[in-house]
């Protein structure tokens, strides 16, 4: 039997009980489900009398009744007949396969060898049903595994491809965009090969104020592959092709355009800073601040990301970065509901406080302190981590000064709290941070009285403690500021 | 899921094994503890057993023992909550659940593992079809395009293009299961709007016992009275009642004849149950004629006896029935024999003349040896008093539950016989209070339902802190304020009361019955709309018991949950 008494709180407690469980029968619901459902999957085959086959859906296939009972074998005949008519309906078919929700058979069409007739009929002008549903399918072949992508190529579809962007039908062009995309964006290897080929004023062919919104879609998904992968980068002269229509593109309003476009430049500065310079030069810094505020999510995870890439290079893109209002926006980012979001705009904030004092006291005067203290307080963890380099940097590279008022915002007594984490790499940053606001407090006299705030706060138990932490270089570092600065207590 | 074969399914089952006894204190499930405890014993089966007066306790109980035991039985509770989800026991726990509580939570019913209902599948339950409440995910899932990639993260590296014919028919799909997922909310809703009881506990093992052939008249009587204590704490209805009844009586003449001939004759320790059409006087034979007469909801309703009016009108129906007041006002064992001889036909004819009709009713009566006889609703009452006396001021729940147990043994007839004095004092409280209710006007018309506050400080309050006592006050006060009123409307109205529960925590407990008639189904809605009204609130209430019309509640969030109440239900 439970004790009777149960304190006062309980009621409350057990009111808000209602919520939890809600989502917990969700999840019983489900698996009481399940059970069924094994039951009646084994019934249902049973009374059926078929076995788990890769036959064609017959739904998918219903819209064209004598499609129906059209097999692979029937695909393979039609597509390799000389009638275009045949060919046509065996590309239908094979597109409509491949178009399935789940499990389309790339590796059986693969196997049947349609690639060659298939990329074969991409140039047939003269036929653009055909066309277009070759196109089709040879897009979606192309979208499987690196496997998959690799035949496609190997069966000389990059120049097919090249040419049918010119193809006066919008939608035939549109279709080569998205399977050249999709080869694009199997890495570095087939990016640079269609960037040899041309690809890049070839795509552009189309590209004009009255495209239709649907293609410029596929067309900047596209150009962000082309802009995508390290190891190595797109070669300059490509980047230099690209930026141009990028930068056109993003100054339309389509959130889909304007959340490729922003990956796309979020692509091209993570790099080098000779990279980023050439981004910066382009002017879309004041544009990319200004995404940052977006109204859409996946716009601004992107645009921050760019953002955090450009402050991460020299001085003077951190500068332009300031320049272009990033400290304006940055505080509402820092308290995104996103934890992610967060994170990443601390990120950005560390580096910026990694700049010169003039660049500290710009991030004083935007009023950058209060959410940074917010973050170390009660932040999302990798938040905290984030907001620790912050301090670290920023106690690193401010004046004396600048770092009292770091002191006075709260931050000093949030840095020790986190002395308690069980990270030792941001245990040694804060003990650097520590270390770092000593030696701005020695220029001005005050390490004493420092090191009575710090006692007072706790932060001297907590290093303490730290002596005995399995880490070596966390225990030498906190036994070096305890020597340093806490040990002439006996003298007094 | 159901059992149906309970024999195979549920007692070969836990045949030889350990089981965890999880017993809700109400009396039918008092009863149905000793016939199982009966059973279990002639069996040498070994079980553990634990009182569990709400979800607080049953939660605790089963953290307790989930280690020891495999299988659970459940009296009179888990049955209406979605019991794993509540629990979240391991995957080989076993719970069997035999409980009155409706509507019978689906995820129980449909529970095939875990879940094992000791339900008569007959039992008017109305269980939405599993078609219409659950649905394979099948086609659903997965079947998004792979375009969409996760808000915020980088976009796929390649995108299929899918066939726009197949995504109209995921468009017209999701619109289809929209459609069903509305019509889902509205059977739930349906279903689990209003709270009810079904068949007896007690009666539901008697049945087991039957079906093995180790029914005994101990447990017979047992049976009966957990079936009386529905009736007399109105849980059932009248039809259901005398259906019950009816097959109760079946076993009676079975049994009675079966033992013709060895013990047709009373001897000390034989004991004898009778079909009876006797008379609804609370304790009468424990009593006074008159002390009965006035304590009885019925008899008292009917005369309105907390008017002079009332008073008056007794005094002339005992005249007409020819009682001297000496002999009505003494013991009854000490009345006349020749007075008792014909005294319930006396008593039915002028009842008759004073318009109640109804003064006999269908029950059972037992005989242990010569002198002692009992009517079942006798035990109901006495039983309950125990299983909720506040004697001692640490009055102990675990005792309480022992007694009350002990009592219901005809080998302890000195604690039933305290427990009948303790009843007597519960409706001598329960009477006063009704009449002081009714002459300081204490229930107010709220619009769509009535209401009472018993104010801290009322005599006899401490009492009433308690459900059963509560639940039987709640109907005696609508009988009586149904009787005494003029507004019409105001007699159809169901009736919310609330007494203080723990003045230092300063909690009240809230009981919601439903509107008093004599063809009420006895479906009760307020557990839904205490949930919701304590819901939109935010009120501090505690919805601990298994009967979800019972709850605690913070005193000073009384009127915000009752103002939410009354928009809730106009």
């Amino acid at each position: 039997m439970p004790t009777k008494d149960v304190s006062g709180d309980r009621i409350s407690k057990f009111k808000n009980k209602g919520k939890d469980p809600a989502k917990r029968r969700e999840k019983r619901i489900t698996e009481c489900v399940e059970l069924r459902k094994a039951q009646k999957h084994d019934s249902f085959l049973k009374r059926r009398n078929i076995t788990l086959s890769s036959l064609p859906d017959e739904e998918a296939l219903s819209p064209h009744k004598d499609l129906v009972g059209y097999k692979l074998e029937d695909i393979v005949l039609d597509v390799n007949s000389d009638s275009i008519e045949a060919q046509t309906r065996g590309c239908q078919a094979a597109r409509k396969l491949l178009s399935k929700c789940h499990d389309p058979p790339m590796k059986e069409i693969i196997d049947a060898g349609l690639l060659a007739r298939f990329v074969s009929f991409l140039s047939l002008d003269d036929e653009p049903a055909l066309q277009f549903e070759a196109a089709w399918a040879l897009t979606n072949i192309a979208s499987g595994a690196s496997w998959c992508t690799q035949q496609v190529v190997e069966h000389g579809a990059v120049p097919a491809f090249i040419d049918l962007l010119a193809s006066p039908m919008l939608h035939i062009s549109e279709q080569a965009v998205w399977a050249l995309g999709n080869i694009a964006g199997d890495g570095p290897v087939y990016r640079d090969v269609l960037i040899e080929c041309n690809v890049i004023p070839a795509l552009l062919a189309h590209f004009s104020p009255d495209t239709p919104v649907g293609y410029l879609r596929n067309l900047t998904w596209t150009l962000s592959n082309l802009c995508r992968n390290k190891n190595p980068y797109p070669p300059l002269s490509a980047v230099q092709q690209l930026l141009p229509p990028l930068i056109q593109l993003f100054h339309l309003c389509d959130k889909d355009i304007l959340c490729d476009a922003c990956w796309a430049i979020s692509y091209l500065t993570d790099g080098s800073n000779d990279r980023i310079d050439i981004i910066v030069k382009t002017g879309l810094l004041p544009r990319l601040v200004e995404l940052m505020s977006h109204e859409e999510f996946r716009v601004v995870t992107p645009a921050l990301r760019a953002i955090g890439n450009i402050v991460s290079g020299s001085d003077l893109h951190t500068q332009l970065t300031i320049d272009a209002g990033v400290l304006n926006v940055l505080p509402k980012l820092l308290r995104h509901k996103k934890a992610t979001l967060q994170k990443e705009a601390m990120w950005t904030l560390s580096n910026i406080a990694a700049g010169h004092c003039k660049q500290i006291q710009q991030l004083i005067t935007c009023g950058l302190l209060p959410p940074l203290v917010e973050a170390l307080r009660n932040g999302d963890f990798k938040t905290q981590k984030e907001a620790v380099w912050a301090v670290t940097n920023f106690t690193c590279g401010g004046t004396a000064e600048q770092v009292v008022q770091l002191v006075q915002s709260g931050a000093l007594e949030a840095i020790l709290d986190l002395l308690q984490v069980n990270d030792a790499k941001v245990i040694l940053i804060i003990l650097e941070a520590i270390n770092n606001i000593f030696t701005a407090a020695g220029k001005l006299g005050e390490t004493k009285k420092l090191s009575l705030l710090i006692e007072e706060l706790g932060g001297l138990e907590r290093m303490e403690l730290l002596q005995s932490h399995e880490n070596d270089l966390v225990y030498q570092a906190a036994q070096n500021l305890i020597e340093t600065f806490f040990s002439n207590d006996d003298a007094d | 899921m159901f059992v149906t074969d309970i024999r195979k399914d549920f007692y070969e089952v836990v045949a030889n094994q350990r089981v965890a006894l999880m017993v809700a204190t109400d009396i039918d499930a008092l009863c149905a503890c000793k016939i199982l405890q009966a059973l279990f014993h002639c069996d040498h089966i070994q079980y553990t057993l634990v009182p569990v007066t709400g979800w607080q306790e049953l939660c605790t109980a089963f953290l307790e023992h989930k280690e020891q035991f495999r299988y659970f039985v459940l009296i009179n509770c888990g049955a209406n909550v979605d019991l794993l989800e509540m629990l979240q026991p391991d995957d080989d726990s076993i719970f069997f659940i035999c409980d009155t509580h409706r509507p019978v939570d689906v995820v129980n019913v449909y529970n095939d593992t875990q879940i094992k209902l000791l339900i008569k599948q007959d039992d008017d339950l109305d269980v939405p079809s599993y078609d219409d409440i659950f649905r394979d995910e099948e086609d659903e899932d997965g079947g998004d395009s792979g375009n969409e990639s996760d808000e915020g993260s980088e976009p796929s590296e390649k995108r299929r293009r899918f066939d726009e014919a197949a995504i109209e028919r995921r468009i017209e799909r999701q619109r289809a299961r929209r459609e069903w997922e509305a019509r889902r909310r509205e059977i739930l809703f349906d279903y689990e709007q209003y709270e009810y009881h079904g068949t007896s506990a007690a009666m539901m093992f008697f049945e087991l016992a039957w079906v093995l052939t180790k029914d005994t008249k101990d447990m017979l009587w047992w049976a009966v009275i957990g079936l009386t204590d529905q009736w007399v704490h109105d849980k059932i209805t009248h039809i259901k009642y005398v259906t019950d009844i009816a097959t109760m009586q079946r076993h009676v003449s079975r049994h009675n004849h079966r033992n013709e001939d060895e013990e047709n004759s009373l001897s000390i320790d034989c004991m004898r149950i009778s079909f009876e059409y006797d008379l609804r006087l609370t304790l009468y034979q424990h009593w006074s004629l008159y002390e009965s007469i006035c304590n009885s909801c019925y008899t008292s309703c009917s005369f309105k006896l907390w008017t002079l009016n009332g008073q008056k009108k007794l005094q002339e129906y005992l005249a007409d029935m020819g009682l001297p007041l000496k002999q009505v006002k003494q013991k009854f064992n000490s009345m006349d024999v020749s007075i008792k001889e014909n005294l319930r036909e006396v008593i039915e004819e002028s009842s008759n003349k004073y318009g109640m009709k109804d003064i006999r009713i269908q029950t059972f009566s037992v005989h242990f040896g010569f002198k002692n006889r009992f009517l079942a609703s006798d035990m109901v009452h006495a039983a309950s008093a125990l299983l909720e006396s506040a004697e001692k001021e640490e009055s102990n729940t675990t005792d309480n539950f022992i007694k009350a147990l002990d009592s219901l043994s005809r080998s302890n007839l000195e604690r039933l016989h305290s427990g009948i004095d303790l009843a007597k004092r519960k409706l001598l409280a329960i009477q006063q209070t009704v009449a002081s209710c009714l002459c300081t006007n204490l229930i107010l018309s709220q619009g769509p339902f009535l209401y009472c506050y018993l104010l801290e400080g009322t005599p006899d309050v401490k009492l009433f802190s308690k459900p059963l006592a509560l639940t039987l006050l709640c109907k005696y006060l609508l009988r009586a304020f149904v009787h005494s009123t003029r507004n019409k409307r105001c007699k159809l109205l169901p009736l919310i009361m609330a007494a203080p529960k723990d003045v230092e925590k300063g909690t009240v407990i809230v009981v919601g019955i439903p509107p008093e008639s004599e063809t009420s189904d006895k479906k009760n809605f307020f557990g839904r709309a205490f949930e919701k009204a304590a819901e939109s609130t935010s009120s501090r209430t505690l919805h601990d018991h298994f009967d979800t019309s019972i709850i605690e509640l913070k005193t000073e969030d009384r009127s915000k949950f009752l103002d939410a109440l009354i928009t809730l239900l106009s």
